[in-house]
């Protein structure tokens, strides 16, 4: 039975006793992760059913490939780069969202109802959700990863990195942009 | 400026930056509205997005797991971590080595035995003897008999010497006479002479 001193282990032991085919410890790591493996996956996929399905396939591929883990990065950051590549694996293998690149998705983007009109001011908190909900979906996986992962999951730009694999650099152009799209949607309403 | 905005919001610049951008703030008023925006849009980011339902997600993963075919390595060391659960590491540890000590056992003793038959001092010894009567007869007899008679005569009781038992060690060679060969058998404590077929 899982018991407090268990629980309280040294996540080093947990991750040895899991090489050895302990499930009990390897579940006190799910337990430990799995809010923020699914954070990983929903900003991605942005579906909580899926990004679910994918957080429980993230958890089953660590366990079975826990031999290929090094204590370079951490675990949480191995976890969350596994999640996140499934995720993105997911999204386009399922190919069942328009994404817009460049000048499509300024366009696109520019007619929601973000900074033109006072009929703006009158949108409600709901239908605002659902704009920005709309706006997101709009961006790429990984645009909305960075913006998500940063806002939602509170990681620092050099997680965010890691986990996404790509330069530190990226992640704050991939920001900027997200952020420069998604702003003018709160630009009247948002402003209090 | 506005590409520093967002990692000022973030706490991501250097301190000198940080600094930088602070001060452009407070005499800006489109960089100050553009940071109020991203600091809104997290906001509204995190109402977005609803905690997940988590009940039950640890077990359903776990008991995935469960039914993953483990490796042969992990099947075992369970089993004994179980045991140990149960009776105490002392025992399985004990089981494990006798397990090992039995297939060892079973594995080497054929080739242990032959190896101490190899290395019996006495066995070498008597071999050593043979072997260098085997080989140094001949030659004597040779020296002796002059005829071809006794050549192949000496060659012939030299195979019968190495071939037979190994204590029938012959002692001397008596006779002065070349084509006449005398010699002692101690074991059987008999002098042999051997004359060669006349011609």
């Amino acid at each position: 039975m899982r018991n407090a001193s268990r629980q309280d282990g040294d996540e080093a032991e947990l991750i040895e006793r899991s090489r050895k085919g302990d499930s009990e410890s390897f579940g006190i790591l799910v337990e430990r992760y799995q809010r923020r493996v699914v954070g990983v996956a929903l900003a991605v996929v942005h579906n909580q059913d899926d990004a679910i399905e994918l957080a429980q396939e993230t958890f089953i591929r660590a366990f079975e490939n826990l031999s290929k883990f090094e204590s370079r990065s951490s675990f949480s950051t191995w976890l969350y780069r596994i999640a996140a590549n499934l995720a993105i694996d997911f999204w386009r293998r399922e190919g069942r969202h328009v994404v817009l690149h460049g000048e499509d998705a300024d366009n696109e983007i520019s007619r929601l109802p973000s900074a033109h009109g006072d009929s703006f001011k009158e949108v409600s908190r709901s239908e605002l959700s659902e704009r920005l909900k709309k706006a997101l979906e709009q961006l790429t996986p990984e645009h909305r990863a960075v913006i998500l992962l940063r806002e939602v999951e509170g990681l620092s730009y050099d997680e965010i990195s890691d986990v996404l694999q790509c330069p530190r650099g990226t992640v704050m152009s991939r920001l900027h942009y997200a952020r420069e799209h998604l702003r003018g949607i709160l630009k009247d309403v948002g402003g209090d | 400026m506005s590409l520093m905005l967002g990692p000022f919001e973030d706490g991501e610049l250097e301190p000198n930056e940080m600094q930088e951008v602070a001060f452009h703030l407070a005499r800006c008023d489109s960089c100050t509205k553009a940071l109020g925006a991203y600091s809104a849009l997290g906001r509204e980011l995190r109402t977005l997005t609803p905690a997940p339902q988590l009940a039950g997600f640890s077990a359903t993963v776990i008991a995935r797991i469960d039914k993953l075919p483990q490796p042969i390595w992990n099947r075992v060391a369970r089993f004994f971590g179980r045991g140990s659960d149960f009776v105490g590491s002392g025992f399985a540890w004990s089981s494990a080595v006798a397990a090992v000590a039995v297939v060892t056992a079973v594995l080497i003793t054929p080739y242990a035995e032959e190896f101490a038959s190899r290395r019996l001092p006495y066995a070498s010894s008597t071999l050593a003897r043979v072997e260098h009567t085997a080989t140094a007869l001949p030659e004597k007899l040779a020296q002796n008999a002059t005829g071809e008679a006794a050549r192949l005569a000496a060659e012939r009781d030299a195979e019968a010497v190495a071939s037979s038992d190994s204590h029938a060690v012959i002692s001397r060679l008596e006779s002065d006479i070349p084509s006449v060969a005398v010699w002692s058998e101690p074991r059987t404590d008999t002098t042999v002479i051997w004359l060669p077929d006349q011609p």
